[in-house]
C-alpha cells in the first residue's frame, strides 16, 4: 500500500513540475499580452522533436520553420524600406545573420556531438524564437483585439503547428534519450534520474523568471507591461517588444518542459497539446495572473491525475478537466468578495 | 525513307498489340486506398503493393483476359471513400472494388457496393467490416481480425496454466476492439480478466495503471495498444516489479515498439502475421515461400529494408480477386456483361479455397467472410532487439 502512494506521489509531482513550466508560460503570456495561448503546449511538442533529431544526428525540421519564419518577417516589412531603409536594411540583416547563425550553430553542434544537455540548449535556441516569430504573426498586427478573438488563434496556430508537425516528423514517435540514463531504488520506488532532473531544472526555470523580472530592466519592463499595457506605452516601454519577449520566454520554458519530457514518453506530433491544456487547468487556479497559486493548481492536477489513473484509469482526464468547475467556482465567489470589498 | 518504314512497322505493331489486346476481355479492379491522411502509413504500402501487382501481371500472358486497375486515394476520410467508390462502380465500371484501408471508411462505403451489387474486398481490421455475414453479402476482407489474434494469445496463456489475465489497451475505437475481442475469447477459453485499465495516446505517465494491474495479480497481461505507448505501458509494468509474460497486439509489431522499448521489451510477446515472421518458418509451411517471393520483389522494387503487414494485404486482395476472376471466365463467364459477371465473381470469391496468400491461408464461405484461421497467425517474441518466431505451429 505505502509503495503504491509513494509511486502515486511520485509521477504526480514529476507530472506536476513539467505541467508547472506550462503554467508559468501560460501566465506569462497572458498577463503581458491579454492572450491566453492554447497552442502553448505545441512549443512542448517542438522543443522534443528537435531534440529528438539533433540527437540523433539529423539537421531538426525546426529549421524550416525558423528560416520560413524569418524570412516571412522580411515580406511583411516591405513597407519599411520606403519610410526608412536604413532601418529596414539593419533590420533585414539582422533577421539573416540570425538565420544563418542558427544553420551555423546547429551544424556545429551535430559536428560536435555534443552532449544532452548541450544539445537542449542549441534546440533551445532553436525553438525559443519561435515563440516571436508567432506573436509577430499573429498578436502584432491586432493590438486591440478581444481575448476571444486571441483563443481563436491560438487555436488556430495550434492546429497549423501540429499539422506543420506531422508534415515535417511525420506520425511515427522518436525515442530521445534522457540526460542520465537509470534511476534509484528509494524504498520500494524506482525513480529515474530523469525525474531529478525534471525537478531541478523547473526549479532553475522559475528562479530565473524570478531574478530576471525582479532585478532587470528588460524584466521590470516585462513586469510593467503585465500590469497596466497603456501606462507602461507612456512610460516609453516598447510594449511589442515586450509581448514578443514574453512569448519567446514562454516558447523556451514550453520547449524545455517537452525536452524533460520526451525521455520519459517518446517525442511526437501530438504529444503537445494535451499537455498544454493540463497546464492550463492549473494556470486557471491562478487565474491566469497569479504564479504562486498556479503552481499550488499544476500540482493538484499533477496529483488528481495519477491518483485517478489509478483508481479509476477510464475516467482520469474527465475527473482532470472536470476540476476546472470548482476552479472557476472558487475564483469567482473570491472576485465577487474582492468586489465587494 | 527509312523513318517512314520504321514509323509503319512501328504502327503496325501498335495495332497489332491492340487487336491481340482486344481478343481478350478487360477485368476492371478499382481500389480507393487512403494515400494521404492519418491512415497513410497503411494506404502507401497497399497502394504500392497494387501497383506492383500490375507490373507483374503485365509480364503474364497467360491469363484469359487483360487488367486495367484503377486506385483513387480517399485521404484516410469516409466521405470522400463513398464518392470514389461510387465513381469507380458507375463511371470505371469496375468489376470489383478493393477498398478501403481503415475500418470507418470501409463501413462508409458497405451501403454503396451493397446497392450496386459489386464484390468488395476490405483491407481494414475490424470485424464488424464482414459480419453479420447475412448483411455483408458482397464484402470479404483479407487481413487478420483482433478475435483471431487475441484467440492465438489467450491459447498460449492456457498453455502456460495461467487462469488470470490483465487488460491494458487504448481508450479509443481500436483499444474498444481488442477489449471486446479479449473478453469474448477469455470466457470461451475460461480465463478470468482480473483487471481493466485504460489510457490514451497522448498520456505522460503510465505507472498508475500499471501499478493497479500488478496488485490485481495476474497470470499474464495482454496489452492492446500501438508505440508509443504499448512500450511505455510495458516499461510502467517493469517498473511497478510485475515480472509475468506480457502480450501483445499486432498493433505493436513494427520496429518503432523495439527501438522505443529497447531492453524493457526483451521477452514480449506479440500476436502477429505471418509477414513479420516468415523467416523463422519451417520450410515445410506452405505460407513461407510464397511471403518469401512477395517480400523480394516488394522490398527491390520500393527499396525498403523489410516489408511490413500492410502491402500483403493489398497484393492478397488483387490476387484473390484476380482468380476469382479466372474461375468466372474458365466457367464461361463473359466479362462483358458487368451485372452477371459481378455477381458470378462474388460467388468464386466466396468459393476460394485453400488460396495462400502474404497474409495467410484463405478459406471463404458462406459464413466467413474472412477466411483465415489460426494457421494464418502467429505469436512473436522479441529477442536481442528482434522479432522471432515464439514457437512453430
Amino acid at each position: 500500500m505505502i509503495d503504491t502512494v509513494l509511486f502515486l506521489l511520485v509521477d504526480g509531482l514529476t507530472n506536476g513540475l513539467v505541467y508547472a513550466l506550462l503554467a508559468l508560460s501560460l501566465v506569462l503570456v497572458f498577463t503581458v499580452t491579454r492572450v491566453v495561448n492554447i497552442a502553448q503546449g505545441e512549443y512542448v511538442m517542438l522543443g522534443a522533436l528537435t531534440l529528438a533529431d539533433l540527437l540523433q544526428g539529423r539537421m531538426p525540421g525546426t529549421l524550416y520553420l525558423l528560416i520560413g519564419g524569418l524570412v516571412l518577417c522580411i515580406v511583411l516589412d516591405a513597407g519599411r524600406w520606403r519610410r526608412d531603409w536604413r532601418q529596414a536594411l539593419l533590420y533585414t540583416t539582422g533577421l539573416i545573420v540570425a538565420g544563418v547563425a542558427a544553420l551555423a550553430l546547429t551544424r556545429c553542434a551535430l559536428a560536435l556531438h555534443l552532449p544532452v544537455i548541450g544539445m537542449m540548449l542549441v534546440a533551445l535556441i532553436l525553438v525559443a524564437p519561435l515563440g516571436a516569430l508567432i506573436y509577430r504573426f499573429t498578436v502584432h498586427p491586432i493590438p486591440n483585439a478581444t481575448t476571444i478573438v486571441f483563443v481563436i488563434i491560438s487555436v488556430g496556430v495550434s492546429m497549423s503547428l501540429q499539422g506543420v508537425a506531422l508534415l515535417i516528423w511525420g506520425a511515427n514517435p522518436y525515442p530521445v534519450d534522457p540526460i542520465a540514463a537509470g534511476g534509484l531504488m528509494m524504498g520500494p520506488v524506482f525513480i529515474p534520474y530523469q525525474s531529478f532532473a525534471i525537478l531541478i531544472t523547473a526549479l532553475l526555470a522559475m528562479g530565473g523568471l524570478y531574478v530576471f523580472s525582479e532585478f532587470t530592466l528588460l524584466g521590470k519592463a516585462l513586469q510593467a507591461s503585465a500590469m497596466n499595457r497603456l501606462g507602461a506605452q507612456f512610460c516609453g516601454i516598447p510594449v511589442n517588444m515586450t509581448g514578443a519577449l514574453a512569448f519567446l520566454l514562454a516558447a523556451a520554458f514550453s520547449a524545455v518542459s517537452g525536452m524533460l519530457l520526451a525521455p520519459l514518453i517518446t517525442a511526437n506530433y501530438e504529444m503537445g497539446f494535451m499537455v498544454g491544456l493540463k497546464g492550463f487547468v492549473g494556470g486557471a487556479m491562478g487565474g491566469l495572473i497569479d504564479y504562486p497559486l498556479s503552481l499550488v493548481g499544476v500540482m493538484i492536477v499533477g496529483g488528481l491525475e495519477s491518483t485517478s489513473a489509478y483508481v479509476a484509469s477510464a475516467y482520469r482526464d474527465v475527473l482532470v478537466f472536470s476540476l476546472l468547475i470548482p476552479i472557476l467556482l472558487w475564483r469567482n465567489t473570491r472576485s465577487r468578495v474582492e468586489a465587494r470589498r | 525513307m527509312r523513318v517512314i518504314s520504321v514509323v509503319s512497322a512501328l504502327a503496325a505493331l501498335a495495332m497489332s498489340a491492340t487487336a491481340f489486346a482486344t481478343d481478350k476481355p478487360e477485368l476492371r479492379i478499382g481500389s480507393v486506398v487512403a494515400m494521404t491522411g492519418p491512415a497513410s502509413a497503411l494506404g502507401l504500402p497497399e497502394k504500392n503493393a497494387l501497383e506492383l501487382l500490375q507490373e507483374q501481371i503485365a509480364k503474364d500472358t497467360n491469363l484469359p483476359f487483360t487488367v486495367k486497375f484503377i486506385t483513387y486515394d480517399d485521404a484516410s476520410d469516409p466521405t470522400k471513400a463513398v464518392n470514389n467508390v461510387r465513381k469507380l462502380i458507375t463511371e470505371d465500371q469496375v468489376h470489383v472494388v478493393i477498398c478501403c484501408s481503415t475500418t470507418p471508411t470501409s463501413m462508409a462505403i458497405l451501403e454503396t457496393v451493397t446497392q450496386a451489387k459489386v464484390p468488395n474486398i476490405s483491407l481494414a481490421l475490424g470485424q464488424s467490416v464482414i459480419e453479420p455475414v447475412k448483411d455483408r453479402h458482397w464484402i470479404f476482407k483479407t487481413p487478420s481480425t483482433d478475435q483471431l489474434q487475441v484467440s492465438g494469445l489467450v491459447d498460449d496463456m492456457v498453455k502456460r496454466g495461467i487462469k488470470k489475465v490483465a487488460f491494458l489497451g487504448l481508450e479509443d475505437s481500436f483499444g474498444e476492439g481488442g477489449w471486446i475481442a479479449l473478453q469474448s475469447v477469455a470466457k470461451a477459453k475460461g480465463v478470468e480478466i482480473v483487471a481493466s485499465e485504460r489510457f490514451s495516446r497522448t498520456d505522460t505517465n503510465f505507472t498508475p495503471q500499471a501499478l493497479k494491474v500488478r496488485q490485481s495479480n495476474p497470470g499474464a497481461v495482454y496489452i492492446h495498444a500501438i508505440p508509443p505507448s504499448s512500450a511505455l505501458v510495458h516499461q510502467a509494468l517493469k517498473r511497478v516489479g510485475y515480472s509475468g509474460p506480457i502480450y501483445h497486439s499486432g498493433g505493436s509489431a513494427n520496429n518503432a515498439f523495439i527501438s522505443i522499448g529497447k531492453q524493457d521489451v526483451e521477452g514480449a510477446l506479440l500476436g502477429t502475421t505471418p509477414v513479420l515472421v516468415y523467416t523463422d518458418l519451417p520450410d515445410s509451411n506452405p505460407l513461407k515461400p510464397v511471403i518469401a517471393k512477395f517480400a523480394a520483389l516488394y522490398e527491390k522494387r520500393f527499396n525498403v529494408p523489410k516489408v511490413d503487414i500492410f502491402p500483403g494485404q493489398s497484393w492478397d486482395a488483387g490476387n484473390i480477386a484476380l482468380k476469382a476472376a479466372e474461375e468466372v471466365v474458365k466457367a464461361g463467364g463473359k466479362l462483358d456483361d458487368l451485372d452477371a459477371s459481378r455477381a458470378a465473381l462474388r460467388d468464386k470469391i466466396e468459393g476460394i479455397k485453400e488460396f495462400v496468400g502474404v497474409g495467410g491461408i484463405f478459406n471463404y464461405s458462406p459464413t466467413d467472410h474472412l477466411g483465415l484461421d489460426q494457421r494464418s497467425t502467429f505469436i512473436s517474441v522479441v529477442k536481442n532487439g528482434e522479432f522471432r518466431l515464439y514457437e512453430s505451429k
